[in-house]
């Protein structure tokens, strides 16, 4: 299992779309995947999960991975964050 | 959340309901509240200080308020800085009644608000006690879907794409009633029952794959949602397993536990052709059948024990029958 700490960098927060982006990459893995934010653990191959986090920008959420494919989710998962959810929106 | 409860939090949500006036300064308002549970400290103003549950909202009664007028001013004074000598989050007088300056004084200088009420202290202590139990309750949020069948509240849990929102979206054209999909926030009331709201944002919106996000009250009216219901049974989805070992005669519950209260689980294997929606109405049927007393699997199998020893019996008779 591997816990990461994820910080929202694009403005509008996780919105609808970002996390739309989210979910289809977490629904690739095998790995059980959830984000926590505050007192709040969805799983993150929920769409409606996702969003009812309402994270905003700045926020900090916590990535929690168990399964066989954890690393290379966790690289990937990441790597989204950081880009933003290459939103263009 | 239990976390951050203040006193200015409780005054602000219940000054109505509790009809509150804050006697002193509002410095008190910032302390916070960590006890669900409400006390009348006469005993501690008594002096009586031992095992004083300090950490409790007090309630002061008509009996503490006639005690501390009966003292004189010295033993007033000394009652009052015994008390005040604990950390107090609020204290709250019933009855409108006005207290001796002197407890005005003492907590504005340990900082710590007093309140009237004009509800009798009976009435006060129970609707603070429910207030603060729902205030203490503790919470989790689950991933799954809840759906009131027949008035029984099943949970159905397992992974993502098994079919646990496809299956609510056939019960809820049946005419059962969506409370929440996806994100499932339960809540122990009371020690012993459990109650499963959707989150705030969500609602009663579903993701179906291949169609998206949809407003289950737009579509299919008022009758197809519930805002929260009690959580009364687990419905585990999997998917089918050869080998896997599924229940055959319901005589032995199983159960599980959430947020430490036992609720029956039934594991469905879910595979091709199976309908979900009729096999959760008889769960639901079955479980108000249990809770009437009737247990179908277990009297089935009181009636057959019973007719194989009659059978048995019979065969004894038969075979010292020499006649």
């Amino acid at each position: 299992m591997i816990e990461k700490r994820l910080t929202i960098t694009n403005k509008l927060g996780l919105h609808a779309r970002p996390s739309a982006q989210v979910v289809k990459l977490t629904t690739r893995f095998k790995s059980e995947i959830s984000l926590t934010k505050g007192d709040m653990t969805i799983n993150a191959k929920s769409m409606l999960g996702v969003m009812a986090l309402a994270a905003e920008f700045g926020s900090e959420l916590i990535l929690t991975v168990d399964g066989e494919d954890e690393k290379d989710a966790v690289r990937q998962i990441a790597q989204l964050f950081k880009e933003k959810f290459r939103d263009t929106y | 959340m239990a976390d951050n409860i203040t006193v200015k939090k409780i005054f602000d949500n219940r000054k109505d309901d509790l009809l509150l006036t804050l006697l002193n300064s509002e410095e008190g308002l910032k302390k916070k509240v960590e006890s669900a549970e409400v006390y009348r400290p006469g005993l501690a103003l008594a002096g009586f200080v031992e095992r004083f549950p300090n950490k409790r909202t007090m309630v002061f009664g008509e009996t503490e308020l006639a005690y501390l007028n009966s003292l004189g001013k010295e033993d007033l004074i000394g009652s009052l800085e015994r008390f005040f000598a604990f950390d107090i989050p609020c204290i709250i007088i019933s009855k409108g009644i006005i207290p001796p300056l002197e407890i005005l004084a003492m907590a504005d200088r340990k900082k710590t608000a007093v309140f009237s009420s004009r509800r009798s202290t009976t009435d006060l202590v129970s609707r603070l006690s429910v207030y603060l139990d729902n205030q203490f309750a503790p919470t989790i949020t689950l991933h799954g879907t809840l759906v009131d069948v027949y008035g029984v509240g099943l949970l159905y849990t397992g992974k993502s794409g098994v079919g646990k929102s496809e299956c609510a979206l056939d019960l809820i054209e049946r005419g059962h009633r969506l409370v929440a999909d996806d994100v499932i926030k339960i809540t122990r009331k009371s020690a012993n029952y459990l109650v499963g709201t959707s989150s705030e944002i969500l609602g009663q919106h579903m993701e179906v794959r291949g169609i998206g996000i949809i407003d289950v009250e737009a579509l299919f009216g008022i009758r197809a949602i519930r805002l929260q219901k009690r959580v009364e049974a687990e419905v585990r989805l999997s998917y089918w397993e050869d080998t896997a070992d599924y229940e055959r005669l319901g005589i032995d519950e199983k159960y599980t536990t959430v947020l430490g209260v036992e609720i029956p689980l039934i594991t469905i294997p879910v595979s091709p052709g199976k309908n979900i929606t009729v096999i959760s109405e008889v769960i639901a049927m079955n479980l108000m059948l249990k809770v009437y007393g009737e247990h179908s699997a277990q009297d089935f199998s009181r009636r057959l024990t019973e007719r194989l020893a009659r059978a048995g019996n019979v065969g004894d008779y038969l075979e010292s029958d020499y006649e």
